[in-house]
C-alpha cells in the first residue's frame, strides 16, 4: 500500500532539490497534498505509465514536477538513483514537467499548455466512450494565461464531465503575488460562470481535498469539474512558507539541514 | 486544391474512424462534404487555435488522428509554440493545414498573409513540411501526412491555377517531382502555386528543367544536389520569403554537397504595402512570370551564365 505521506513526499522533493542545486521547491511544495491525494485515492492507474486505460494526470503548472516525481518515486516508476543524481549531466529527469518521462502526461513551463492536452486527453477517452478522467493541475499564475480560458470555454462546450481541473492557488506567481501581478478574482465564481461544477477547497487538507474530488466526480451534471485548492507556496518548511525566494532559492547545508528537520516526525 | 483537400478528407474519414478535423472556426464551405458525410468528425474548436492545437495533441496522445485546420497566418504561425512542445515533441500524428498561403488574402492585409510559416517550422525537429502545387499534389500530400503518422504541416496555396501535373504524380517523402525534362545550363525548382509560374518563366530558356517540391522537409538532399551538379544556375521560386523557406533549403545543400549558383526567388525582406488583387500583390513583389525572368536574367548577368549557354 502506498501511503502518499506528505512529509515523506516532501523530503524526496528536498533530497532532489538538494542532490541538483535545483529552484522551484515552493510551487512544489504547494501541490503535495494534491497529487498524494489523486495519486493514492483517484487515479486509476492499470498496468503503468503505458497503459492505454490510465487515468491521467496532467501537470500543467510544470514548475512543480519535484512533486510529481516524488509520486513517481513512491510508485517504483522512477529509482533512487533518478532521485540522487537529479540534474546531472546526462539524466532523464528535467526541471520542468516533460511528456518523455513514463508518468508525466505533457511538457510544461511554458505555462498554459498542458491543460489543453489534457482537455483533449478527455475528449478523447469521452469519445471512444471509456471510463478514463483527465486530472489536470494548473496553476494560479499559470491563469493569466489566454489559453487556460480557451481551453475552460472548450471543456465546458463539449462537456467534458471526465476532466477535473485542480488549480493551485498558492498566491504567487514568478514576481509577486497573484493580488499584485495580475488580480485573478475569485478563481471558482470564474469557473462557474463558465460552466464548471466548482468548489473551493483548503489546498493542504487531504480529507477536504479528498471530498471535494469525490463531490466533483459524483456530479452527475455533464460538465466540467474543478477545484480551486488554496494552497501555501512553500508549505511545510516554516521559512520557506508565503516566501517566493523560494521559488529561486536553492538549498545550502543549513537549510537543506533544517528543512529536513520540520519534515521529520 | 480545395476540392481535392476536401475530398481527400472526407476519405479519410470514411476509411479511418481516428481521423478527426479540427478547425478554428475557419473554413466557410470548406467542409461540407465532412459536415454532411462523417458529421461527428468535425468539430469546431472556436476562434482559439492554441487551445485547438493542444486538444489535437491529447486526441492523437488517445489514438485519433486529428486534421487541424487554419489559415496559414493563425496555424501554424500563431501555434508554433504548441506544434513545437506539444506536438512534435511527442512525435505525435497531426496534421496541420494552412491554408491561404502567400498572398492568398490579398485584399485582407498583413495579418492574414502568411510569407514565413516554412521558414519559423523548418527548424522544428519531427515535423514534415508539405506544399503542394496543384490539386493531383494536394491529393498524394494528405494521404502521405496520414500515412506518416508523424506532425506534417500541409500548406495550402493559391488553390485554383490548375493542374502542373499531365498524370497525378507519385510523391516520394522528401523527392521532388520533375514536371518538365530538361537540360542546359539553368534549372529550376519551384513549390506550391509557384510551379506553375517557374513553368511560364522557363520559357524564356527553351530547354530548362522544371521541378516541383511538394515535400520541403525532408527534402532529398541526392537529388536536390545531382540537380545542382547538371546545372550550372539553380532557380527557387516560391510564394515565401527567400529566408528560410525552399531558396533556403536549396542552397544550404549546395552550399554542401554542390556548390553551384543558387537564385533565390521569393519575397523579398518586406511586408505588402498595399491593398489589391492576389495578381497585383504577386507583381508588388515580382513574382509573376514577367518579374521573375527579369530577376533571372539580372542573376545570370551578375554571375556570368549568359542565356546563350542555353
Amino acid at each position: 500500500m502506498k501511503t502518499f505521506d506528505p512529509a515523506a513526499l516532501r523530503r524526496t522533493i528536498l533530497r532532489m532539490a538538494y542532490a541538483g542545486s535545483t529552484v522551484h521547491i515552493g510551487c512544489a511544495f504547494s501541490i503535495v497534498e494534491i497529487l498524494a491525494v489523486l495519486y493514492r485515492s483517484h487515479l486509476r492507474l492499470g498496468a503503468g505509465p503505458a497503459d492505454p486505460t490510465r487515468d491521467y494526470l496532467v501537470l500543467s503548472k510544470g514548475h512543480g514536477v519535484m512533486a510529481q516525481y516524488a509520486c513517481l518515486h513512491e510508485l517504483g516508476w522512477l529509482t533512487d538513483a533518478d532521485i540522487d543524481r537529479y540534474f546531472a549531466d546526462g539524466t532523464r529527469l528535467k526541471g520542468l514537467s516533460d511528456a518523455h518521462v513514463p508518468g508525466l502526461e505533457v511538457t510544461s513551463g511554458s505555462l498554459g499548455h498542458g491543460l489543453s492536452v489534457g482537455v483533449g486527453l478527455a475528449l478523447a477517452a469521452q469519445r471512444k466512450g471509456t471510463s478514463q478522467r483527465c486530472f489536470a493541475v494548473v496553476g494560479d499564475g499559470e491563469s493569466n494565461e489566454g489559453s487556460i480560458w480557451e481551453a475552460v470555454l472548450f471543456a465546458a462546450h463539449y462537456r467534458l464531465s471526465n476532466l477535473v481541473l485542480v488549480v493551485d492557488a498558492n498566491g504567487f506567481q514568478a514576481m509577486g503575488t497573484t493580488a499584485e501581478v495580475m488580480d485573478l478574482g475569485s478563481l471558482s465564481a470564474k469557473l462557474a460562470a463558465f460552466g464548471f461544477h466548482a468548489q473551493d477547497a483548503d489546498g493542504h487538507d487531504e480529507a477536504a481535498l479528498d471530498a471535494a474530488v469525490r463531490a466533483a466526480l459524483a456530479d452527475p451534471a455533464p460538465r466540467p469539474k474543478a477545484v480551486v485548492a488554496h494552497t501555501v507556496k512553500g508549505k511545510g518548511v516554516s521559512f520557506m512558507e508565503n516566501d517566493n525566494r523560494w521559488h529561486y532559492t536553492r538549498l545550502t547545508a543549513d537549510t537543506h539541514a533544517r528543512a529536513v528537520r520540520e519534515l521529520t516526525p | 486544391m480545395r476540392d481535392a483537400f476536401s475530398n481527400a478528407l472526407v476519405r479519410a474519414a470514411r476509411t479511418d474512424d481516428r481521423v478527426l478535423l479540427l478547425t478554428g472556426d475557419h473554413g466557410y464551405a470548406l467542409f461540407d462534404g465532412i459536415r454532411s458525410a462523417c458529421p461527428d468528425r468535425y468539430l469546431n474548436a472556436g476562434v482559439a487555435e492554441q487551445n485547438m492545437v493542444g486538444v489535437a495533441a491529447g486526441l492523437a496522445k488517445g489514438g485519433f488522428r486529428p486534421v487541424v485546420y487554419g489559415l496559414g497566418a493563425f496555424v501554424p504561425v500563431r501555434v508554433l509554440e504548441q506544434i513545437k512542445i506539444d506536438v512534435c515533441y511527442e512525435n505525435l500524428p497531426v496534421v496541420f493545414v494552412g491554408d491561404g498561403a502567400g498572398f492568398v488574402y490579398s485584399h485582407l492585409g498583413t495579418s492574414h498573409q502568411s510569407t514565413e510559416d516554412v521558414a519559423a517550422l523548418r527548424a522544428v525537429p519531427e515535423l514534415v513540411i508539405l506544399s503542394p502545387a496543384d490539386a493531383a499534389e494536394m491529393t498524394a500530400c494528405f494521404e502521405l501526412a496520414l500515412c506518416l503518422a508523424r506532425p506534417v504541416y500541409l500548406r495550402m496555396g493559391k488553390a485554383d491555377l490548375g493542374a502542373v501535373h499531365a498524370t497525378p504524380p507519385t510523391i516520394p517523402l522528401g523527392g521532388i517531382l520533375p514536371v518538365r525534362p530538361g537540360g542546359g545550363p539553368v534549372a529550376w525548382i519551384a513549390t506550391g502555386s509557384m510551379v506553375r509560374t517557374a513553368l511560364a518563366a522557363a520559357e524564356r530558356w527553351p530547354g530548362s528543367a522544371v521541378y516541383s517540391a511538394p515535400c520541403l522537409k525532408p527534402l532529398d538532399a541526392d537529388a536536390v544536389a545531382a540537380v545542382c551538379r547538371r546545372h550550372r544556375v539553380v532557380v527557387t521560386v516560391e510564394e515565401h520569403s527567400v529566408f528560410g523557406g525552399l531558396g533556403g533549403a536549396v542552397a544550404e545543400i549546395a552550399a554542401e554537397r554542390a556548390p553551384t549558383w543558387v537564385c533565390r526567388v521569393g519575397v523579398a525582406d518586406r511586408f505588402s504595402k498595399y491593398c489589391g488583387t492576389y495578381q497585383y500583390l504577386l507583381g508588388e513583389h515580382g513574382l509573376d512570370a514577367a518579374a521573375v525572368v527579369e530577376r533571372v536574367e539580372a542573376f545570370l548577368g551578375q554571375v556570368g551564365a549568359t542565356a546563350r549557354a542555353a
